[in-house]
Order: structure tokens, then sequence, then C-alpha cells
């Protein structure tokens, strides 16, 4: 699963996003910036504490998860589709890696700029208000499963897409309204029983409570049972990838 | 050994079109195979089921006696292809582009790159290595796509009309190459539109048309399967063309030149010779030509159509079925531009 081409695949990916800072890194940094000085000094001074903590801190796992997880479904996604749309993604598949490899080379690399970019974004925070890590191998266990598991969608996103419109309508208008309903900016608590029964089939909301309870402690929901719930959408969602390179899904004749 | 390809009536459908109409095929290891067919005969369909870029809806297909969907490793890691569409990574120079591709083969990183520099030399764009693929010129384009096939060092190197729209110079260049390679012991693939370039290299070629095979034969052989032309000038020509023996296939008269198709031209001419003087007819000068492979290849694929036109004609119940058949072959050809 891990032989030597799955490696050249695995560092071709990631040389690809690490020579691009420019179209990779620096966005989600300037973004980031953005979001804290306005939400959270310019407006997080007028809102009230949530749960005990300033809301600067506590949007911070939030925007990380946003970050990642954009990050690493737009890798994996972009990476996919443009290959296919110049067709140099045959350059893998006339290689001898099993579509296990293929699948994980592609995975493990968009996990990691999903990874990378989720540290600046913590970096960045922490230039704005003090950040602490209450659970670290719960929050490191968790920012690695939900960046897999967003590579994972990413993958295919980048079989499905026909036309660069497709990744953007994906981006746009799925995975971003999913994040910002996935209590980002808001606690569980706040909303009325009913939302917060309807927020509970958003995946984003586990992984912000997840990420935030790495972080602060905190959480409206059982931290085991939001990884537990991620760790099986990982795995389905990995089959499922493996499978759509089997069959040559948007791949092949 | 097992052969370097084999399939046995390997099919592929796209909803009612036949691409590939079970075609059996065997090129042996070491062999210099060509593949000559029309636009649309399934060339290309053919070489993209061996490497997994289509997959087949039927039939058999080996590289090396491993099949090619469930030893797709194995087959894949013996085959070196230079397609005929630009397909290159174009976010990294090409020296890594090759050294990726080797990679992906297995090849660690240092040695890989060592083989990049290697193939890149031996095509002849060495010191364009740092450029990225849409820098190069067309005919660079086209080197890089054969070292890339190379770089992994295979055992069947496959070229899907790999001097389509180069320079002569070019062209003699990947010929000498690839004839290299294939004395070095490397099984070479060839589809080529240009005749003159099966006829050079080929140890074998197959002809194909509409995803069938038409017939599998060496150049020489086809060619031997061409009639020939005896045209002869006749110092005092007849108003008609004279009748001759059975062996005078056709006959045609043009002012003082007769010309008469025959099996072998070699050994009729003293026979028409013989019986043209006994007609009374004195003889100025006389020429022999052979039937050239290309006249040959388009009689083959010709004759194909024809029988394949009268075929699905004979089931055909909608309203065509009027129409001339000639008619129908003319639209045929223009619509397939046979080279």
């Amino acid at each position: 699963m891990w032989s030597t081409g799955a490696r050249a695949l695995f560092r071709r990916e990631i040389l690809r996003f690490v020579r691009r800072p420019k179209n990779t890194f620096l966005p989600p940094a300037i973004t980031n910036v953005l979001y804290f000085a306005v939400f959270g000094i310019v407006l997080g001074g007028r809102i009230d504490r949530i749960a005990g903590f300033d809301y600067i801190l506590f949007i911070l796992p939030g925007l990380i998860v946003l970050g990642t997880i954009s990050n690493a479904f737009e890798n994996a996604s972009f990476s996919i589709f443009h290959g296919r749309w110049n067709e140099y993604i045959h350059e893998t598949l006339t290689s001898p890696l099993s579509y296990l490899e293929m699948v994980v080379a592609y995975v493990a690399a968009s996990a990691v700029r999903g990874l990378i970019v989720g540290v600046i974004i913590a970096v960045i925070g922490a230039l704005f208000t003090p950040v602490t890590v209450e659970h670290a191998l719960y929050l490191v266990v968790t920012m690695v499963v939900i960046s897999v598991l967003f590579a994972g969608f990413g993958i295919i996103g980048g079989l499905w897409a026909r036309d660069f419109d497709d990744l953007t309508v994906m981006n746009q208008f799925i995975l971003r309204p999913l994040v910002f309903f996935g209590a980002v900016f808001y606690s569980l608590e706040m909303l009325s029983p009913l939302w917060r029964d309807v927020s509970r089939l958003n995946p984003m909301v586990y992984m912000v409570d997840s990420v935030r309870y790495g972080f602060l402690g905190y959480s409206d929901l059982v931290p085991l049972t939001s990884l537990g719930v991620l760790v099986g959408l990982t795995a389905a969602v990995l089959a499922i990838d493996v499978y759509l390179f089997e069959r040559g899904f948007g791949l092949t004749d | 050994m097992p052969p370097a390809i084999e399939t046995r009536d390997l099919r592929k459908e796209y909803g009612e079109l036949q691409a590939l109409s079970g075609l059996s095929l065997t090129v042996e290891e070491g062999e210099f195979f060509g593949l000559l067919g029309p636009n649309g005969a399934g060339k290309t369909t053919f070489i993209n089921t061996l490497v997994g870029l289509v997959r087949k809806s039927g039939g058999e297909a080996r590289v090396f006696g491993h099949d090619v969907e469930t030893d797709y490793q194995q087959a894949r890691d013996a085959i070196g292809l230079a397609p005929q569409e630009f397909n290159v990574d174009r976010f990294f120079p090409i020296r890594e582009v090759l050294a990726h591709k080797a990679g992906y083969h297995g090849i660690p990183q240092a040695e890989a790159e060592r083989r990049a520099d290697d193939a890149l030399e031996r095509v002849g764009i060495y010191d364009k290595r740092n450029e990225r693929f849409d820098w190069l010129s067309g005919g660079m384009k086209r080197r890089l796509l054969l070292a890339r096939a190379l770089v992994t060092e295979p055992d069947l190197l496959i070229l899907d009309e790999p001097t389509a729209g180069v320079d002569v110079q070019l062209r003699h260049d990947l010929w000498e190459l690839v004839t290299e390679l294939n004395e070095e012991g490397t099984t070479v693939l060839l589809t080529t539109h240009y005749i003159e370039e099966a006829e050079r290299l080929c140890d074998r070629v197959a002809i194909l048309n509409e995803g069938r095979k038409v017939t599998v034969a060496t150049p020489d052989e086809l060619t031997e399967r061409g009639t020939d032309t005896i045209a002869v000038r006749l110092e005092s020509p007849p108003a008609t063309a004279p009748t001759l023996g059975e062996y005078a296939h056709e006959t045609s008269l043009s002012e003082d030149r007769l010309e008469v198709r025959v099996d072998d031209g070699g050994s009729m001419a003293p026979r028409l010779l013989n019986d043209l003087e006994a007609a009374g007819y004195e003889i100025v000068d006389l020429e022999i030509t052979r039937t050239s492979l290309e006249e040959i290849f388009v009689d083959l694929t010709d004759r194909e159509d024809r029988t394949v036109t009268r075929s699905s004609a004979s089931g055909r119940e909608d309203g065509e079925e009027g129409r001339p058949e000639d008619d129908r072959e003319t639209e045929k050809r223009e619509t397939e531009g046979i080279a």
C-alpha cells in the first residue's frame, strides 16, 4: 500500500501544492487574518462570551476546520480533475500502482495540505489570542480524520466534475454552507431544539465540535461519539474512492 | 515466453458503436508489429485497452501472459506508451515529469532521475530538461512522449502514431531510435497512417477496419498480394485494346500506351510480349510497376467496407434500404478520411 510507486505519487502531489504557496497557503492565511480581525476583534468585543470563552477563541476551532477541510477537498478535487482535463492522469493510470495505492497517495497528500493550512490558521489565531490545547491527542486524531475524510470527498468531486464550474459549485455552494451551519460561529446550545436536531444531520457539526473539544475542552456532543461517526464516515468514503478508481469512474472509457 | 500481446475476441462497445468487434491478435516477444487502419478502425481503442484507459466489453487481452484486468499491475509495468495525444503533466519541468513516471513504476528516486536524464538525452532534448511541457516545440513534445515511454525501460513499447505531424528529420530520428530499441530486444507495437513507415520498420502488420482484423502479414507478403501493371508503348497502336489471355486481369489503351494488370509482372512480361508480337504489334518500350502497399491497404479496407456495408444493408429495415450502395460507401470514406 505504501510502495515506492505510491510514495512517488504522494511526493508529486505534495510538490504540486508546496511549490505554489501563493495559490495554496497564502489565500487561507489572508482570509483567516480577516476572519480573526473582523469576527474576533471588531465584532467579538461586542459579543458575549460563549460557554465561558471569548468569542474569538470560540470560533477558532471552527475556522481551523473550515480551512482544513476546504483545502483538503480542493486539493484532491482539483488535482484529480485537472489531471483528467489535461489527461495527464493517464501517467498514473497506466502505471503499475494498485487502485488502492493511487487513492492513498492522492488522499494522503491532500490531507497533508489540509493539515498544514489548519496549523497556519492556528498560528494566526494565536497571534490574536492565547490558544490552549486541552486534549492534544484527541485533537490530532480528529484533525487527521477530518482531513482524510474531506480529501476522500475531494476525490469523488474530482472524478464527478465535468467542468471547472462543478468544482466551484461543490466548494462554494455545498461545502461552505455546511461549514457555516456547522456551529463554527455559534454554539448548538443557542439554537432551538428543532434546529439543534436538524444540525445533527450536518456532519460538519461533529467535526467542529470535536476540534473545539480538542482545543477548549468544551463540546455540545459526546466527543468519542463524534470521533466514531467521523471515522466510520471516513472509512466509507475511502472505500467509495477505491471502488470508483477500480470501476474507472470518470477515468476510463 | 508468452506472447507480448495476445487478444482473443476482444470487444469494446460504446452504446451502438462497436469500436472493437472480436479482435484476436498475437504479437510475439521481440517483434516490431504495425497496426494499420483508417481513422476509427479501433487502433487507439485496442492500445488503450491494453494499458487500462479503456475497459473492454468482452473477450481477453494479455500482455506477456498477464491479463490486463486481473493482473493489471504486471501488465502495465511491462508497457511504455507514447500516445497520440499530448497528455503530459504541465506542473513540472519535463525532467521531473519523467522521474515521477519512473517512480510510479517503483523505481527509487535517485535512479528515476538518472533514467530521466538518460531518456532525455536519448531523444535529444536533454538541454530542455528544466522547461515545462508547454514551452516545448511540437517536435520536442513528440520526443518527450517517447522519452516518457522509455524511462521505465519497458519490455513492450507502444507508439500510437508517433510521427504524426513531425518533420522529416525528426521522423527519421524516431525511426532510427525505435529500430535500435527493437534490436535491443524491446517489442514494439506501432500504429501509423504512414504506409512507408510500416513497410520500412515492421516485421508484421495487422490491418484493422471497423474494429476487426482484415489481415495480418509481413509487408512483403502484403505487397505480393497486390497486382502489377505492365505498361508497353506500341509502334502502331490499334483503336481498341487487344484481347489477351486470362492472365490479364484488366487492359486499357491510351494513345500508344497499353496497360495490362497481371498478378506477377516479372513472370508475365515475356508471355505478354510474345502474345503482342504474335498479334503483329511492335513494342517500343516496356515498364513494370508493382502495386504499392498503400494501394493494397486501400484496396483491403475498401473491400472490407464493401463487405460490411453489404452485410449491414442486407439486415437493414429502415428507410436507407433503397439507397445505392456506392453512395453509402462514398459517404463512409469521406467521413472516415482514410489517410
